[in-house]
């Protein structure tokens, strides 16, 4: 038997201590004797205290009884479960970012005995705990990007669940651990798992193309050169070549290349736009699964050519981003301000927004794998997590609670009883003291 | 009882104003035996009063004036409420109210003064007017013959027997209404009528017993006091005070003040200290 909060348990062994005691503890009046003159004895206290042996040991049984078991209620005993040395934490993406789903299941299965935890996520996150090999097999993507957070925070409320039936849990996550499912929340919720995570990466859909680099013109204080920096995409002589500046003929001849992809990202962006009559602020902009939701002032609108293909949108549906095939390459517009204020250009949405825009054409967009130092840091180091380090749950199921309370109910009404059919009455021996002065 | 208090009697300690005639030396002059005075003979005067041998030495009509004796319609009025049934085991109090009633009524009745009585408690109230018929004494025997009980006030209850009575005997604790009672009965006195006061107190309310360690009133069983070695002390000083105040008042009123205490003296002996004159006859 383990309590999950032990406090109401000593807390009722107290009190029961305390009803003992007053139990012992008689107050009462004598007996009374009539005097006629009485009206001459001055005011004065009649109620003798003094310790006694008990009477009425049923009805203390009963009533020390029912508090120890709304105690024991309320310190929500469990039966201990048996304790396993390991109990494995399985986190299965199955997201669209999976290349080969079939294939990230067996790896799944593979890990996972019988006893082990599952939990698929896409963007949301749901735990299986029965039957998890059978279960592994019946996991189906959705199409839904993934989201580590919402999975993480599913792993550590089954840790807080398992800290009492394994030693040490061992958390692993399959998944082509792509930026995209990363996102602000994700570092400080894996923080909060007390031990090392084995990290088991599959293919992702949109390895094909294998990763990229970027050739950023523009200068070294520019929003997007950091954005495109700190996604470590940056480099000389690659695919995709993203300029801040208005187009030269050497840009125009480059982007016909085989293979290259020219994002044309200026101040006056170039090709099928017009300035609107009246410039107005869109709150986010969206491109494949990523959003960037900052107040963004809107002075360009879009007039689409025949083969513009929209790549990226405001939220209210206009084109932010279009691209169209030139020669053997490509050239992407992109209208969307950077911003020349605060701290955005460094936060993870506008980075991952940028290097889907910044991504080659005829690719899937996508925002690629996290980066090295991410995985390290999600990877962890040190000992497997120690079930005792995982704070219980608040609302751990306890099926004796809902007992344990009905029969404590039972007891106090056999209390009520027979403290009224027993003939103990409270107010024996305590009638009102006064009447007149003499 | 009655042989208790025979021979022992019980004149009225003022000249009555009563004008039956009886026993009583009346305030009233007529031609009884006991000469007062002679007068001159006047007109109107009965013939009978003329002193004829005076006449027939002197030649001079003189009448004889003298007191009339005349009778003291006496009415004994006894509380019956529950502080009378105290000792709750022996009901001493009432039984010497009792007693003393029924002697008293002997004592007047065999001087030939009609008897009434009053019992007043909490059960109910029983009045009989005063009568001379011999079998008044049983009658009120019978009307005591009954448990006390409850409250009652009576001072109310005492301006219906002033009128009909010259003698008024209160059997009581005082316990109730008394500062009413004494009201009621100042014109009784002042009237001309005789009062006398008894006050039966039990021998457990002079000396409460010291073991009992919570005492309630009978008569109003809400009302609880602890008797503590302390409190016994000023309780006992209290009811002293009380008693002698009460005393005071009755007497500064004009009546026969007497304490009795059950079984502390034979009863022939209280019904003398009762009925025995204070001070000599006053007009």
């Amino acid at each position: 038997m383990v309590l999950l909060s032990p406090v109401y348990f000593y807390l009722a062994i107290a009190v029961s201590a305390l009803v003992v005691g007053l139990h012992c503890i008689v107050a009462r009046q004598p007996a009374s004797s009539p005097l006629p003159t009485v009206r001459f004895v001055p005011r004065g206290s009649v109620r003798i205290t003094r310790l006694a042996r008990p009477e009425d040991l049923l009805l203390l049984l009963v009533r020390v009884a029912a508090i120890m078991l709304t105690g024991l209620a309320f310190a929500r005993p469990m039966v201990a479960p048996v304790r396993r040395p390991m109990i494995r934490v399985v986190l299965l993406d199955q997201s669209a970012a999976v290349r080969d789903p079939a294939g990230a299941s067996d790896s799944a299965k593979a890990l996972l005995r019988d006893g082990d935890l599952l939990i698929p996520f896409d963007t949301a996150a749901r735990l299986i705990q029965q039957s998890v090999s059978d279960s592994v097999a019946e996991v189906k993507s959705r199409g839904l990007p993934a989201r580590l957070s919402a999975a993480m925070i599913q792993a550590l409320r089954a840790g807080s669940a398992l800290r009492l039936r394994a030693d040490s849990l061992e958390l692993v996550i399959i998944s082509p651990l792509e930026a995209s499912a990363i996102d602000g929340a994700t570092e400080s919720i894996r923080a909060l798992w007390p031990g090392r995570i084995r990290l088991v990466t599959v293919a992702a859909a949109s390895d094909s193309a294998g990763r990229f680099t970027v050739e950023v013109q523009a200068p070294d204080d520019d929003g997007v050169w950091l954005a495109v920096s700190l996604a470590g995409l940056r480099g000389d002589g690659g695919a995709v070549r993203v300029i801040r500046h208005p187009v030269t003929p050497a840009d125009s001849s480059w982007a016909i290349g085989a293979g290259h992809t020219l994002v044309r990202w200026g101040e006056v962006p170039e090709g099928s736009w017009r300035a609107r009559l009246v410039p107005d602020t869109a709150g986010a902009v969206i491109a494949a699964d990523q959003a960037l939701v900052y107040p963004m002032n809107r002075k360009w609108q879009a007039n689409p050519a025949a083969g513009d293909r929209i790549v990226a949108r405001w939220v209210d549906g206009e084109p932010a981003a279009m691209e169209r095939d030139v020669g053997a390459g490509c050239i992407r517009d992109v209208s969307i301000p950077v911003p020349q204020v605060g701290d955005v250009v460094l936060r993870l949405p506008f980075r991952h927004l940028v290097t889907v825009l910044a991504s080659p054409c005829h690719i899937p967009l996508s925002v690629g794998p996290v980066s090295s130092d991410l995985r390290s840091r999600l990877e962890g180091s040190g000992p497997l997590a120690a079930g005792r380090d995982f704070a219980p749950m608040e609302r751990q199921a306890t099926p004796l609670v809902k007992w344990l309370l009905i029969a404590a109910l039972g007891l106090l009404l056999l209390e009520h009883r027979l403290r009224r059919g027993g003939g103990v009455n409270p107010s024996d021996g305590l009638p009102e003291i006064g009447g007149s002065t003499q | 009882m009655l042989d208790a208090v025979r021979g022992i009697g019980w004149p009225a300690r003022h000249r009555a104003r009563t004008t039956l005639a009886g026993p009583h030396q009346s305030a009233a002059r007529g031609g009884a035996a006991e000469l007062v005075e002679y007068r001159p003979y006047r007109q109107g005067d009965e013939t009978s009063r003329i002193d004829w041998k005076l006449l027939a030495r002197t030649n001079r009509v003189y009448t004889r004036v003298s007191f009339d004796h005349t009778i003291l319609p006496t009415t004994l009025v006894v509380d019956a409420t529950a502080s009378m049934a105290f000792p709750v085991e022996t009901h001493s109090k009432w039984r010497l109210a009792r007693v003393l009633a029924v002697g008293l009524a002997a004592l007047a009745r065999d001087r030939g003064d009609p008897v009434g009585l009053l019992v007043a408690g909490g059960l109910g109230v029983v009045h009989i007017r005063p009568r001379t018929r011999r079998t008044i004494v049983g009658l009120m025997t019978d009307a005591l013959d009954r448990a006390p009980a409850g409250q009652r006030a009576l001072a109310p209850l005492l301006q219906q027997v002033t009128g009909t009575s010259a003698r008024i005997v209160v059997l009581s604790d005082f316990l109730g209404d008394s500062d009413a009672m004494r009201e009621v009965l100042r014109t009784f006195v002042l009237s001309g009528g005789e009062l006398f006061v008894v006050h039966i107190v039990a021998a457990e309310e002079l000396d409460p017993d010291p073991g009992r360690q919570l005492l309630v009133d009978p008569e109003a069983p809400g009302f609880r006091r602890p008797l503590t070695t302390k409190s016994r002390s000023e309780y006992l000083r209290r009811f002293g005070d009380w008693r002698a105040t009460l005393a005071r008042d009755w007497r500064h009123l004009g009546a026969s003040y007497s304490m009795v205490v059950p079984e502390t003296e034979p009863v022939r002996q209280t019904v003398r200290r009762i009925v025995a004159p204070a001070a000599g006859l006053s007009h």
